[in-house]
């Protein structure tokens, strides 16, 4: 009998009333954050409030998709046991990317060989289907 | 409020570490039996007994792997002590660091004139437990495939060297040295000599961040006792006394969603515990700093104003080791002394107590009288450390 692979699944982010906004608009293919209505600050990570000024006059404000590579690694091994779905990823490419609004966004740099990654690379969002109603912003080159 | 002199450490303790529980069948030890074991030691080096510490002060440190959100209470649970006052370590790394500041604030303040501050992990032995995560972690973070701390400080690293023009021999110069004094302490796991070429050959986990460049995790235990300065002359140990000490969690070098990583909070706690303490950087005989990664001690000798940033031909030109300029991870440090947990964070205190005690061995750093620690704990999302702590020690108040 062939032995049958389970597969691991990788985690998915918890849907909160805070983040809400943000996974639908990812959904539908948009990247949004929140910006302040008072200080004009962007936040993000999502929050109650702004962290800058403390308003809690926030507006989910879309953005062009646009930014730079302002750091990356190579993920070569899998450490722990709550990310072990990844291990068939391995290597992959993690990474920091400056958006050009200001905002600096945690992703996966796709569809580019590992070794023309660079800093300062621009990127520009691409949206995977991650779950049901989720979809992550990856990035991948652009010209 | 200045707490310069106003308590000194007279006490500490630390269980020989190990990687029991990491393969199947090995004997193990639970997270208690290492608290319980380097609060012995503690109490054993301070010439106290566990009654001394009854209506006196109780600090414990949460772990990733052994926390429930009344872990003090159980700390002195398993202790069978009954503290006036329980403070808990809630800073992760930093712990070890900031509570010597919120301890000997209790101090001063009078409400007690002990404190024990305890820690313990024993994350092979208790494998598999799940562990909460911050919510940017879990959500935004976790999804993408970050790989813990390895990889959200591979990215610091990796934006340290393009800003920098540091090189792997910079990092290596570094690992090399703290594992030298390794060979010199008994207490090391590793002990054996590192070589630059060895440095450099090891395997890459999350680049550019190589084996060689983590700390080492392990099961162990670590304790000091605090004392006010009254009552540690009349102990058995010459007291360590608290000169200089700041704490600055959620630092943010720029705007929270664009802030520069490569400075850390210690700019600020580093800052504060200088001018609490009234030394300048020629008074410091040795730097025990947190080193969950070779690139982060070199951040934090920055960011502590012993030279620029981004300051190449400074850390060429320093000679870091036990003789030399600038003596750094005097006992080899955390990535060779091993990390349980947050307990890790307890070392450079300890390490930084014996010097001062003179008690440094073949690894003794000549005429120390004054010494630095660093505590650095959680890492924030887009940024670095979460927590961070200097401290400032000596053997004259």
């Amino acid at each position: 009998m062939a032995e049958e692979k389970k597969e691991i699944p990788k985690p998915l982010p918890e849907i909160t009333p805070v983040t809400q906004l943000f996974w639908e608009a990812a959904a539908s293919g948009k990247l949004v954050m929140q910006r302040c209505a008072e200080c004009r600050s962007w936040v993000w990570c999502p929050r109650p409030a702004c962290v800058e000024c403390g308003s809690e006059k926030l507006s989910w404000t879309p953005l062009g998709g646009r930014g730079r590579i302002f750091a990356f690694t190579v993920i070569r091994e899998v450490v722990g046991r709550a990310l072990r779905g990844f291990a068939g990823d391995i290597p992959y490419v993690t990474a920091w990317i400056d958006l050009d609004e200001g905002p600096r966004i945690c992703s996966n740099v796709i569809g580019c060989p590992i070794e023309q990654i660079a800093i300062g690379m621009p990127v520009e969002v691409v949206f995977e289907k991650a779950g049901v109603g989720i979809s992550l912003p990856k990035f991948r080159p652009r010209s | 409020m200045s707490l310069r002199g106003k308590a000194a450490i007279v006490g500490v303790g630390e269980t020989p570490v190990d990687r029991l529980g990491g393969k199947p069948g090995e004997p193990r030890k639970v997270t208690a039996e290492y608290l319980s074991w380097a609060a012995r030691l503690a109490l054993e080096d301070a010439g106290l007994t566990k009654k001394d510490l009854d209506g006196q002060g109780l600090a414990a440190i949460y772990t990733t792997n052994h926390s429930q959100p009344f872990w003090p209470e159980e700390a002195a649970n398993i202790l069978g002590i009954a503290p006036a006052v329980s403070l808990a370590g809630g800073n992760g790394g930093a712990s070890a660091v900031s509570l010597l500041g919120h301890g000997a604030a209790m101090i001063d303040s009078g409400v007690v004139d002990l404190v024990l501050v305890v820690a313990a992990a024993a994350p092979f032995s208790e494998r598999g437990r799940t562990r909460a995560e911050p919510a940017d972690t879990r959500d935004f973070e976790m999804p993408f495939g970050v790989m813990g701390p390895n990889c959200k400080i591979s990215f610091v690293m990796s934006r340290y060297m393009h800003e920098s023009g540091m090189t792997v021999d910079h990092f290596g110069k570094i690992a090399v040295t703290a594992r030298h004094h390794a060979t010199l302490n008994p207490d090391a796991y590793l002990r054996k000599p590192l070589t630059l070429e060895e440095y450099k050959s090891s395997r890459l986990i999350s680049d550019p961040i190589r084996l060689y460049d983590c700390v080492l995790p392990a099961n162990g235990g670590k304790a000091y006792i605090m004392a006010s300065p009254e009552r540690a002359k009349t102990l058995r140990r010459s007291p360590v006394y608290l000169l200089g000490w700041g704490e600055r969690n959620n630092a943010s070098a720029g705007p929270r969603s664009n802030a520069n990583p490569l400075i850390t909070g210690i700019l600020e706690s580093g800052k504060a515990a200088f001018e609490m303490a009234g030394v300048s950087h020629k008074d410091i005989a040795l730097l025990a700093l947190y080193d969950d990664y070779v690139p982060i001690i070199m951040l934090q000798i920055e960011d502590l104003g012993f030279c620029g940033k981004n300051d190449r031909v400074f850390f060429e030109k320093t000679d870091f080791t036990i003789k030399g300029d600038l003596p750094i991870q005097t006992g080899g440090g955390m990535i060779n002394c091993g990390q349980p947990s947050t307990t890790g964070g307890m070392l450079h205190v300890i390490e930084v107590a014996r010097q001062l005690r003179g008690e440094g061995g073949a690894r003794q750093v000549a005429d120390a009288k004054v010494g630095l620690a660093t505590g650095l704990g959680a890492v924030n999302y887009g940024k670095n450390f979460g927590c961070t702590a200097a401290a400032i020690l000596g053997s004259e108040p």
